[in-house]
């Protein structure tokens, strides 16, 4: 620390070979995904070399339907994330708040936690069709108790020493909440941002594929019921570009909020960033 | 309900309160706005090119097409009234009928051309294969893309029509896009396909050995686009302009292939160079009664639906 212009050097140096390395492994993917089917080791009538999969991508591009289906998606994932998070932070400070509400509610949760949310499809068709709802039901259901778990964990971890204190210097309800309860129970509940932001598109593009709710997994299952073989690997490739944006973006934030963590901190400090 | 607005109307003119109504509603009758969901296939081009050539604006039907995977998902929309109406195969309905659910067929669908050697299904096995006939496939397994419908009826009509024993054939499940696959690396022994996968398997050196359709019937009506038996008895007036605009496009379709197989990469997946060379089902515009009757019989006779159809009362 003792030269600051030199450490600005090493981290800056440090940050792009974290990058070069991570740019190299995809390289070597997408490498392995060309010389596979031109090798012969798998009929490229199945798996189109890397290339002809990147060509149908821009292909892609061009077409109206790709935009709107990737909007559809993004739409479905924005409001049934934002939906969980609201739902789990007040659900969540509401139920960790009260003993009594924890053990009532402790079971019920349990037993409702595992269910997946796929299982709920027939019960989504019935109810809403083909429609964004349906989507919205399994991409709530899936997010919602990542968000709230974070949120119960982050409640009870508050210090009952602060607690006391602050209930001792007279903080009313919502000045201990902001003060007391909201500084514990951020960081995890960043976790559980991550975590639901990452579910929340699964189950968005699952649903789409299986209700054939519109968005880019109903184009995966017509570009697979066309035989637009590259065409599906394309939108494969685009629902990964989208979940990688989606957890950097989700990191950022964690980052950004939680600069004074000490858990975000010591990472700061042992990556050299 | 345009009459009873249109009577609305009147009656508000009457009490001079017109001119405070005339901004909200047109006086000429809108159009009757239609949910209809297809299956993003061939067969379903004829709906997409009555719509483009306005068959069904002349009959004041606003109607907006949606693709789902499989008639099977269509039916749960159409019963809770999502849709007003819906395409689906034909068993798929005596299945739906044999469980209570009450629907009507409202307008032909599609129909195998009856042409053996040049259908829209087909029943194929490895190029290098010992399976050379419909005859072969009994005691093997035959890969069909749902096991309660409609492919493993055909194929055990075909083999039964070969004078094999339909009951020694044994199905399992395989999504069509996957068949091609499958059979080239002999993960199955033979597949019952449509289009476009019978073009792009037999592209890749896999080859027919039976065209079951012709089998069941001549000409067999697969499928049909039906409604809700509350919303065909609630809505006389619509289901016969509906069924006015179907006839015409239907008619349509069948005489103009050259356009049909243009639209059918407008809505499908499917290349348009694929949808050049695939073979084409047609579209007869009457419901094929007799072919319906006999799907029902080997439906039954194949232990899809466990008591009789109501062929009567699907088609009344």
């Amino acid at each position: 620390m003792s030269a600051p212009a030199t450490s600005v050097r090493a981290r800056t140096s440090a940050r792009t070979i974290v990058w070069l390395q991570g740019l190299a492994g995809l390289a070597g993917f997408a490498a392995l995904l060309e010389i596979v089917p031109r090798s012969g080791l798998i009929s490229p009538y199945y798996l189109p070399p890397f290339s002809t999969i990147v060509v149908a991508l821009f292909g892609e591009f061009h077409r109206a339907e790709f935009w709107t289906a990737l909007g559809d998606t993004l739409e479905a994932w924005a409001i049934g994330l934002a939906v969980s998070l609201i739902a789990g932070i007040i659900i969540g400070i509401a139920i960790g708040s009260s003993h009594l509400l924890r053990t009532l509610t402790h079971s019920t949760i349990e037993f409702l936690r595992p269910i997946p949310s796929v299982a709920l499809i027939p019960l989504a068709v019935l109810l809403f069709g083909s429609k964004i709802q349906s989507t919205l039901v399994l991409v709530v259901y899936a997010s919602f108790w990542q968000v709230l778990i974070q949120v119960l964990y982050g409640v009870q971890d508050v210090d009952p020493v602060a607690r006391e204190t602050a209930r001792c210097y007279g903080l009313g309800r919502w000045a201990q909440i902001r003060y007391v309860i909201w500084p514990t129970t951020l960081p995890y509940l960043m976790t559980g941002v991550r975590l639901a932001a990452a579910v929340a598109l699964i189950l968005a593009i699952t649903s789409e594929v299986a209700i054939d709710t519109q968005g880019l997994g109903k184009e995966i299952a017509d570009t697979e019921s066309g035989g637009a073989v590259a065409a599906m690997y394309a939108y494969l490739i685009v629902a990964g570009v989208i979940g990688v944006i989606v957890n950097l973006g989700a990191r950022a934030l964690e980052r950004r909020t939680l600069t004074w963590h000490p858990s975000i901190r010591l990472e700061s400090a042992e990556a050299g960033v | 309900m345009p009459i009873t607005r249109r009577k609305y109307l009147s009656s508000l003119a009457a009490t001079g309160a017109a001119a405070l109504a005339a901004p909200m509603v047109s006086p000429a009758r809108a159009a009757d706005k239609l949910s209809i969901a297809v299956i993003p296939i061939a067969d379903c081009a004829p709906i997409y090119l009555g719509k483009a050539k306005g068959f069904f604006e002349k009959q004041n039907l606003d109607i907006e097409l949606s693709t789902q995977g499989g008639g099977a998902a269509i039916i749960p929309g159409v019963l809770s009234g999502q849709l007003q109406f819906g395409f689906s195969n034909v068993p798929s309905l005596f299945i739906a009928q044999t469980k209570g659910l009450k629907f009507v067929g409202i307008a032909p669908g599609v129909a195998s051309t009856g042409i053996s050697g040049k259908d829209f299904c087909a029943t194929l096995v490895p190029g290098d294969s010992p399976i050379n006939s419909a005859k072969d496939l009994a005691g093997k397994t035959v890969a069909v893309n749902n096991l309660n419908n409609i492919g493993a009826v055909a194929v055990s009509a075909g083999v039964k029509a070969a004078g094999g024993d339909p009951k020694s054939v044994k199905y399992i499940e395989v999504p069509f896009p996957d068949m091609p696959a499958a059979l080239a690396d002999h993960h199955i022994e033979a597949g019952w396909m449509v289009e476009p996968f019978v073009t792009i398997a037999r592209s890749r050196g896999n080859k027919v050995v039976d065209w079951p359709f012709v089998a069941i019937a001549p000409k067999v009506m697969i499928a049909i686009y039906f409604a809700s038996e509350q919303y065909a008895t609630a809505n006389p007036d619509i289901v016969k302009r509906f069924k006015a605009a179907m006839g015409e496009s239907l008619a349509y379709a069948d005489s103009h292939t050259d356009e049909v197989r243009q639209m059918i990469p407008t809505y499908t997946r499917i290349t348009p160079e694929i949808a050049g060379k695939i073979t084409l089902p047609i579209w007869p515009a009457e419901f094929n009664r007799p072919s319906i009757q006999a799907l029902a019989d080997d439906s039954l006779e194949d232990g899809l639906i466990s008591k009789k159809a109501d062929v009567a009362a699907l088609l009344p």
